[in-house]
């Protein structure tokens, strides 16, 4: 009898993967993994060096495209200017996401149902390698999820094995692994316990049960997080997008209660907060793909990088009764704002970021175990 | 469809002229009645052949000018095969016409039942001179699916082709309470778009009818006031943006009002930039003179005493 994929990749129905990278590792990895699977027979289909781009439309159904990328594969984050942004960097390791929560600004990005991964993992290392290896004293606090879920596509690709495994060699590298899966095939590529930072974005489980599809249970993301913090890893924990909805003080309440019942505030190496906030084309996609959702409907005005954000004074309020909650279960340094004013930080924290050094020297402090 | 070259004469009472193809027809303008008195017919009007005698196709107040005249009709034969080619050559003939929103309509209206979306879009669309791609395209065929009292208010010029997007998204219930607002009202595009938008929002928000929302908003009363139609209008569209953003229009009374006790006497005037993301705010004079421009100076060392600056620093930040 065929195995099952996990439920989040069974939406697959074809492999594109360009003429080039037809022998490459990752695609005999992915072919073997598909084989033995109900999933063995999708088609597969070279795309040729001259052709533009992939076109993919059939239904629900998704692809899958292992791309030789041209482009640059370590990267800062499009942080604006006008909020503080975290600092940390991206290795981009592919685009576009299998599973489907009504909030995600790469519906916007990627207007199409092809998930693009860069299969010329030998370009990425070297570049990965001469950056990193340049100066060994400089730090670099990375991470896969900001163009893809860092685990949603492990199970066939097993890219952060093999990612964390080239890393094992650098210690002024700290990789963080940000998901709303569980697939923890990665957690004995490494001896660096202290070099590896797996995430889970959590939610209120309102927005959860409404607004995530195809993911991983609030509480599977938990256990997930215990198990690594067990194995020695120190886990960050994300809100974002924390959302305005009726109830979401009893929501968010519960869900921050609840992280405590797996791990302790000094497994987690930093957690983030962050109001919804999108670009002003990302809303009209939201009211096709996902009609039941009503949030975006709140009190949103044009923030000061042109995004749509919820009026400060309601984020103010959101913020101080989560942060006034995490604090009572002993967190404190190891929480920030993602992508929000001094005006703000100061109203809930009592601080700025340049009172502590600055948001990304915190975090790299963090990141390496060092605070 | 073929126009062809026979062209012959006819009493105008011979002439059926009642085909829904005519959907343009009303009142012939007075100029064709000038023109028809000075020169007489310049252009045959257009008819095929049926059972039941010669039926026009085009040229409806030509024939009726020429009717009421008591005089004969010069008339060009076509064989259409079907409605939807009436329907096209009646649109030749009136290529030359000044188009409105709602003759547009009239026009789709008349092509729906007779062809699918698609032929609609690609051919009938740009006969109406609205490419296909437009966003007027999208709002006109969302038209079709509007109750026949919406199309009507469109028709009297009281609803913006636009609103359209928002009363699609309405259920019939919700935009059947929407519609005293435009019953005697004539909305501007952004006017009558925002408050429809408004209300649709923050019923879908508040999980609750827009009949409700309109209450709640205390629109019902203000129709009922007895406003001039501009002042209703304000009204109204004031009530909707409170509805649709209580806590930023209480924020901006609140900055209102200071700002005003700030400036009082003065010729400075005081804005918040930011929709309250900082507790920024922007002070600006007007001075053509040296002595306007040392007026404003005095002016502005005063009021930077006023102890209603109080109330703005701390205004967005949850904390007033």
């Amino acid at each position: 009898m065929s195995k099952r994929l996990p439920s989040h990749l069974r939406r697959i129905g074809r492999v594109f993967v360009d003429r080039s990278m037809l022998d490459s590792p990752m695609a005999r990895r992915v072919r073997d993994r598909l084989a033995g699977t109900d999933q063995a027979d999708i088609p597969w289909t070279v795309v040729e060096p001259d052709q533009d781009r992939v076109e993919f439309t059939d239904g629900d159904a998704q692809a899958l495209y292992l791309k030789e990328y041209k482009g640059k594969f370590l990267r800062f984050c499009p942080g604006t200017r006008a909020y503080h942004c975290c600092g940390y960097r991206i290795i981009h390791i592919g685009e576009n996401c299998p599973m489907a929560c009504s909030y995600c600004i790469l519906q916007a990005y990627f207007q199409d149902r092809v998930l693009k991964i860069w299969a010329n993992q030998d370009a990425l290392f070297t570049e990965l390698g001469n950056a990193f290896g340049a100066d060994r004293n400089t730090r670099y606090r990375v991470g896969t999820g900001e163009f893809t879920d860092s685990l949603a596509l492990e199970h066939l690709t097993g890219y952060s094995r093999d990612l964390i495994g080239f890393l094992e060699n650098y210690d002024n590298v700290v990789l963080e692994l940000k998901s709303k899966v569980v697939d923890l095939t990665w957690m004995n590529a490494t001896t660096r316990t202290d070099r590896v930072l797996p995430a889970w974005s959590l939610n209120a489980p309102f927005i959860n049960e409404h607004e995530e599809f195809r993911v991983s249970t609030l509480r599977e993301r938990l256990e997930a997080a215990r198990t690594c913090a067990q194995a020695g890893f120190r886990v960050c924990l994300h809100f974002d997008p924390i959302i305005h909805y009726p109830g979401w003080k009893e929501g968010y309440g519960e869900i921050i209660d609840l992280i405590f019942d797996y791990v302790t505030p000094d497994q987690v190496a930093y957690m983030s907060l962050g109001s919804f906030r999108c670009m002003p084309q990302l809303t009209p996609i939201i009211e096709r793909n996902f009609p039941d959702t009503t949030y975006i409907y709140n009190e949103f005005v044009p923030g000061l990088d042109g995004k749509a954000r919820l009026l400060r004074p309601l984020r103010v309020e959101q913020f101080t009764f989560m942060v006034d909650r995490l604090r009572k279960h002993g967190m404190d340094e190891q929480l920030y704002f993602c992508m929000e004013s001094s005006e703000v930080w100061n109203q809930v924290f009592g601080f700025a970021p340049k009172d502590i050094g600055g948001l990304g020297n915190r975090l790299m402090d963090r990141a390496f175990g060092e605070k | 469809m073929l126009l062809t070259s026979e062209i012959f004469t006819a009493p105008a009472a011979s002439i059926r002229a009642d085909g829904a193809h005519l959907f343009w027809s009303g009142n012939p303008p007075k100029s064709l009645a000038d023109s028809l008195a000075e020169f007489g017919q310049t252009a045959p009007v257009l008819v095929c052949e049926t059972e039941d005698g010669p039926s026009l196709v085009a040229g409806h107040s030509r024939l009726a000018l020429l009717a009421a005249a008591g005089q004969p009709v010069l008339a060009r034969l076509v064989e259409a095969e079907d409605d939807a080619d009436k329907g096209r050559l009646y649109l030749a003939d009136n290529g030359h016409r000044v188009m409105d929103d709602s003759m547009r309509l009239a026009a789709l209206e008349y092509f729906a039942p007779l062809l699918d979306r698609a032929e609609l879009e690609s051919d009938i669309l740009p006969r109406l001179g609205v490419r296909p791609t437009s966003k007027d395209a999208g709002f006109l065929l969302a038209w079709l699916d509007l109750e026949p009292e919406w199309r009507a208010l469109l028709a009297a010029g009281n609803v913006p082709l636009a609103a359209a997007g928002p009363l699609a998204r309405m259920t019939a219930e919700d935009r059947n309470a929407a519609r005293p607002l435009f019953a005697a009202l004539s909305w501007s595009r952004s006017n009558g778009v925002n408050v429809l938008t408004w209300l649709f929002e923050t019923a879908r928000m508040s999980a609750s009818p827009v009949a409700e929302v309109m209450d709640r908003a205390g629109m019902n009363a203000a129709l009922g006031q007895g406003l001039s139609p501009k002042d209703a209008i304000a009204r109204l569209t004031a009530c909707a943006r409170q509805v649709r953003h209580p806590e930023l229009g209480r924020l901006q009374a609140r900055y209102a009002e200071a700002a005003a006790e700030i400036t009082a006497g003065t010729r400075w005037r005081m804005a918040q930039p930011d929709n309250f993301e900082t507790g920024s705010s922007e002070l600006s004079v007007q001075v053509k003179t040296p002595e306007q421009l040392s007026r404003a100076a005095r002016e502005l060392t005063e009021l930077a005493e006023s102890p209603a600056w109080g109330k703005l620093w701390d205004l967005g930040s949850g904390n007033e």
